[in-house]
């Protein structure tokens, strides 16, 4: 009876002790992915379509934008 | 264990983590730009990147991965312009067969036929293009 209390005191030290590792363990894991940026998949499927219908003036009035969304996201263009 | 140890391994696999973001983000970079270049992809006249013939899955992946994020920033660019997704897209592809795609490269105008670019010539763009 003793030995058993004995043991089970050891046994529940030793889950507190893994319970305060597991939670040192996760504290970096989640500041490690706050700086990434979360980009969600959209919910319809992308449709590949190259018969494009465009006006001129539609493409010159987004020109500017289109250039600065370029150079801000080198790897995605 | 002590606590001096634990708070040592903490560090250490908090350190790690932060390295592996880093250099994910380091691959980012120039993740189109390493497809391109591959031969298996190209730029589209839609405004996304396609697979030029038979790719394996690991390319394929990464190109799904590259163009959900361009639809991401074309949808975003075009509520705030009040334009269409695919007034955005095409643009960009404009944009992208100006400056991104080299000699060598493969590009798809809206005639649908995958072709490679010449050393010193500029891509012949589609009209709207201006």
């Amino acid at each position: 009876m003793k030995r058993s209390l004995l043991t089970l005191m050891r046994c529940d030290s030793t889950q507190g002790t893994m319970r305060r590792m597991n939670i040192l363990l996760a504290v970096p894991v989640v500041l490690g992915s706050a700086g990434c940026v979360q980009v969600s998949a959209p919910e319809k499927p992308i449709e590949i379509n190259l018969n494009i219908n465009i006006r001129q003036e539609v493409v010159v009035r987004l020109q500017q934008d289109v250039r600065d969304l370029i150079k801000e996201n080198p790897g995605v263009f | 264990m002590s606590r001096r140890m634990k708070l040592i391994l903490a560090a250490g696999i908090g350190l790690g983590a932060m390295l592996g973001t880093t250099t994910a983000y380091a691959m980012l970079q120039d993740a189109s730009a390493q497809l391109r270049a591959s031969g298996q992809v190209g730029e589209q006249a839609d405004g996304y990147l396609g697979l030029v013939g038979s790719a394996p899955a690991g390319v394929r992946s990464q190109v799904d991965s590259v163009n959900i994020k361009r639809r991401a920033y074309y949808t975003d660019l075009a509520a705030k312009r009040g334009a269409k997704i695919e007034e955005v897209a095409a643009t960009t592809a404009c944009e992208l067969f100006r400056t991104k795609v080299g000699a060598g490269q493969y590009y798809r105008l809206p005639d649908g036929v995958w072709r490679q670019r010449d050393g010193g010539t500029p891509i012949p763009l589609p009209s709207y293009c201006g």
